[in-house]
Parts: structure tokens; sequence; C-alpha cells
């Protein structure tokens, strides 16, 4: 009965418009004072505790780094160098975007930024060399999505501090789905865009370009080659992250004045207001569910119906795919990684590998309607139609789903870099 | 209308400046911190803890920041099925559980702070008490509760949803 009642006060909440840390708060306050010992006291002790982690340090500073980075010219000096990098091969300028999203991602962090900045540049590019709307759309939305699994991605955090999960093992493991994921987009590109003029490789203008763009394209090499040598910890390679993007955009590249590293601050700021509030919501009713023991019931209860790893995975693919569809990769993680995760290892399933699965398959949730963030973005920064977009992008989110495929069953991928 | 549009404008610059000052120190710590450990092989004792109520301050006074600009997330996917005509009474309803809820917290949160005052609870590591930088919950959510209460009064304060600004026209 109670249950009853908890889910029609939430879907109530959800109907009245309420925001996320809301219905998480209400949530978490119901779990302590009616399925639990009536303190709603607990619920603040819990959110401090769960404030109150040095893990989550590297949250702010990655976003910062990201926000300090996405100011200047970075998409313009990437971009220079893919699209004369990949000159002589058929269909260059489509891979040019799809790699220069991937690289922008690894820099900014953020999907829908990575959207923004690469297509206000590559959208109109696309289209004046000939490439179709729908063919420009499409790639610019999926490859804008490469941003939450190429590290340093917010969401691996989430699920890692969720979890507690090894976050520098996440940011590891996320670069091999990455690199499938951003070959086969740019497979699919050199594929439908075969019968198209190349032109020759100019070394010098490359060289020039690699010169220009050089400090950006360095910034994932350090962050990921300082954890993979172990020189740094993820807030480490966080507080690097935000050294470097600083001296690069106030001093080499002169793009950055102290008040927009002030705005860039603030931005990071009104962005932590929003998002840590709602994992100390989180983090209090994962508190409630371990001490009432419920994933371990959950875990006994799927063992006596679930016994095969596979099936467990494919029904936690299609689950997810349906929650992407309707709820932002924040929330989505924040309220079923510690749920799925505990069933997914009590199956095997490593738990950086199940990460990846988890976030791979969120990733798709920016391509499909109705809340597709990546739809939304470009409906309004590109002036189409919210179904023209939805069904450009048709054909990617079918790649994407191979690829998510791929990533669940093969854990070589995401874990051969792991020791 | 006008005094309440004034104390919403003074409270998010408030909140602008204490928020930058908190993530400040916090950035600068941590910085310090690492550049420390990388060059000496030792890092600055404390220094993690500082940081993390430097985030703590930062993440709970911009918790009124994100409220300030409309950057709250929402699951929006049932507002295609509600009428227009409801609008109005949705948009107060959203604000006065909004406010509801804060207000709810911030007492709540002051008798979690009165019982670690009492307790004597302290820092291990900095040997400081802890009550002073957990007020910082409840004094997020009274504000929060005060500003979506006018919110809820007067709802054009209400800040427009951030859209993205488009590229191509």
């Amino acid at each position: 009965m109670t249950t009853l009642a908890f889910v029609a006060l939430i879907a109530a909440l959800i109907f009245l418009r309420q925001r996320i840390v809301v219905i998480l708060g209400v949530a978490a306050g119901w779990c302590y004072v009616v399925w639990g010992d009536g303190e709603l006291g607990y619920v603040v002790l819990d959110a401090w505790a769960a404030a109150d982690q040095e893990v989550l340090l590297s949250i702010p500073l990655f976003i910062l780094a990201g926000n300090i980075m996405s100011r200047g010219s970075i998409a313009e000096r990437l971009i220079a160098v893919m699209k004369i990098a990949t000159a002589p091969i058929p269909g260059g300028l489509a891979i040019a975007t799809i790699l220069s999203c991937a690289f922008f991602a690894a820099i900014s962090g953020s999907s829908t930024v990575t959207l923004i900045a690469v297509g206000a540049i590559m959208y109109p590019a696309l289209l004046k060399a000939g490439y179709s709307k729908s063919f420009a759309l499409g790639a610019l939305c999926a490859a804008g999505t490469l941003g939450i699994i190429v590290p340093p991605s917010i969401p691996l955090i989430l699920y890692g501090v969720m979890t507690e999960t090894s976050i520098a093992d996440l940011f590891i493991a996320g670069v091999g789905p990455a690199i499938l994921l951003t070959a086969i987009l740019s497979s699919y590109a050199l594929v439908v865009n075969w019968d198209r003029g190349s032109a020759a490789l100019t070394l010098s203008e490359l060289g020039h370009a690699i010169g220009h763009g050089v400090f950006a394209l360095l910034m994932p090499v350090i962050i990921l080659g300082g954890i993979y040598l172990g020189f740094f910890t993820a807030t480490e390679s966080a507080a690097v992250a935000v050294f470097y993007a600083i001296i690069v955009e106030l001093f080499i590249h002169r793009e950055m004045k102290l008040p927009d590293l002030e705005e860039a601050a603030i931005e990071t700021a009104t962005m932590l207001g929003s998002l840590i509030p709602m994992l100390m919501m989180a983090l209090s009713i994962n508190t409630f569910l371990a001490y009432e023991q419920v994933p371990v019931m959950l875990v006994d209860a799927l063992t006596e119906t679930v016994t095969d790893p596979t099936a467990f995975l494919i029904m936690a693919i299609f689950a997810l795919l349906v929650v992407g569809c309707f709820m932002d990769i924040g929330s989505a993680i924040l309220i079923l990684a510690p749920l799925l995760a505990p069933l997914a290892f009590a199956q095997g399933i490593d738990p950086v590998h199940f990460g990846i699965i988890m976030i791979v398959n969120l990733e798709l949730g920016y391509l499909t309607p109705p809340l597709g963030l990546n739809l939304i973005v470009a409906m309004t920064a590109f002036g189409e139609e919210f179904w023209t977009i939805a069904r450009s992008v048709l054909p990617f989110l079918g790649l994407m789903f191979i690829g998510l495929v791929i990533v669940t069953f093969w854990p070589g991928l995401s874990l051969m870099f792991l020791d | 209308m006008a005094r309440a549009e004034r104390l919403l404008a003074g409270l998010l610059k408030l909140e602008r400046w204490v928020a930058l000052a908190a993530f400040a120190v916090m950035a600068t710590v941590v910085m310090v911190d690492v550049a420390s450990r990388e060059f000496t092989g030792t890092g600055i004792s404390g220094a993690p803890r500082v940081a993390v109520y430097a985030m703590i301050v930062t993440a709970m006074i911009s918790f009124g920041l994100a409220s300030g600009t409309g950057r709250h997330l929402r699951p929006k996917f049932v507002d295609r099925y509600q009428p227009a005509a409801w609008e109005g009474w949705l948009t107060r309803a959203q604000e006065w559980i909004m406010a509801a809820f804060c207000l709810t917290f911030a007492i709540v949160a002051v008798g979690v702070v009165r019982e670690t005052y009492e307790l004597a609870e302290m820092s291990r590591m900095l040997r400081i008490a802890i009550w002073p930088m957990q007020t910082v919950i409840p004094i997020a959510f009274f504000i929060g509760a005060v500003r979506h209460a006018l919110y809820a009064l007067y709802p054009e304060l209400r800040p427009k949803p951030k859209g993205v600004e488009p590229l191509v026209r």
C-alpha cells in the first residue's frame, strides 16, 4: 500500500512540474519517514556525508576546465586540423566533423557544448560543400554525444561516485568504446560519401594547423596519459586540466580575459548548484537502500529469475534505452546506478565494464524523442523542425546501437587498458 | 512587486560573489596541493578537506544561482499533455511546492546543525568544528524557500528558461 502511495506521490510531483532535486528529496524523506525509522534529519545527515567526499572535487574542476576551454577558438583550431588531415579521404569534411566532435568533447566534457561549438562552424560548411541537411544534422547530433563517453566525462564520475567504482579506471575504460563509436560513425560517413571528391594532403598546411591547435590536441593526452601512467588521480588530473586550460587560454591563445574566467567560474558554480544537491539527495536514498539491504534483496530476487548474464545485459540495455528517452543522463545515473550495478556485479559483470555499458546506453538517449537533449539543442541552434532532426539521426542511432551491442558483449574493449 | 524584484536581484548578486569566492578558494587550494605533491612529493596537510568544505559552500550557495537562472533540471515529458489553460496554476503550484520543500529542509537542517554543535563534532584533519560549514545547508534552503515563494506570488519574476542562441537563422 505504501509503495502504491509512493509511486502516486512521485507521479503527482512530476505532473506538478517539480525539479529533480525536489523529487529525490521527497523520495529520500519518504524512505526514512515511512519505510525507515521516522527521522527526516537523516536525509540531511546523509546529504552532508554525500557531499563531504574528496572524490567529488573532480566534478567542478573538470566542468571549469571545459568551460574555460570552450570559450576561446579551440573548436576552430581543432576543426582546421581535422579538415586538412581528412582532405584526401572521400567525405573528408564529414569525417572531420565527427573527429572534431570527438576531440572537442574530450576537452569540453559536454555533449551539447560540443554540438553547438562544432556545429556552428561545420553545419554551414557541410551544407556549402553539398552534403544533405539530413546527413549534416544527423552527423553533428550523433557525434556530439561522444562527449559523455570520451574522458573526462561527468556521467562517468557520477557513476563512479554512486557505485564506489574507480573513476580513473572508468576514464581509461571509456577510451576503447569512444574510439569504436568514433570509428563506426566515421566509417558510415566514408561509405555514404564515397563518391565525393577528395583533395591532396598538404603537409605544410597540416603542420601549420597542428601548430595552431597543438595545445587543444594535447589536453586529452595530458589528462588521460597522466591517469594511465599513474601520475595523477582523477582529482589531480582535474586540477591539472584547470591549470592547463587557464595557462593556454590566458597566456598562449590569449583569447580569454580575467572577466571571462570569472564568468566561466560562475557558470560552473551554477551547474554545481543544480548537480550537487541532486547528488546529495540521491546518495541519501542510496544510503537508505544499502541500510535496508534493498540491493541484496533485489540481487536475490533477480538471481532466482535470471541466471544468465547475457539475459541480464539484454534486459538492462532495453530498460536503459527506455529510461534514456524520458530522463536526462545525470538523473538516470543517480537513480538507477545504485540499483542496477549490484545486479550486474552479482551476474559477474565487471563494475567498470557495466559503468561503460550504462553510459553508452544512456548516450543514445541524447538522440531519442521526446527528450533527446541533442535533438532539442539542434532544433534551436540550427532552426530545424524537431521531427526533421529526429529522422536525420535515425541511421546514426542504428549505428550507435550496434556500437552499444559491441561494447556490451565485448568487455575486453573497455577493460583492455586496465591491469 | 518592485521590492520583491530588487530583493531577488540583490540575492542573486550576493550569491554570485559568495559562490565565486568559495569556488576560487576550492580551485586554488586543490591546484596548490596538487602542485606541491607533484614538485615536493608531499601535499599540504588538510588542503583536500578545506577544498571539500569550499566546494560544499559553493554548491549550496549556487543552489540559489541555479534557481535564479532557471537551471534546475526537471522531467518535462508530461508538459505537452497539459492544457495551455492550466499554465497559470501549474506555475504557481510548482513554485509553492518548491518553496515548501526548501522550507522543510531548512528547518530540518537547522536541527541537524544544532545537534552537530551540541555534540561538538570536529573535522579530524583540520581540528575545527563542523557546524559552521554545515550552516550553509539551512541558509541555502531558507533562501530557496523565500525565492520560490516570491516566484509563486509574482510568476513574472521567474527566470526565463535559458535557450540556445540560433546558429542558423
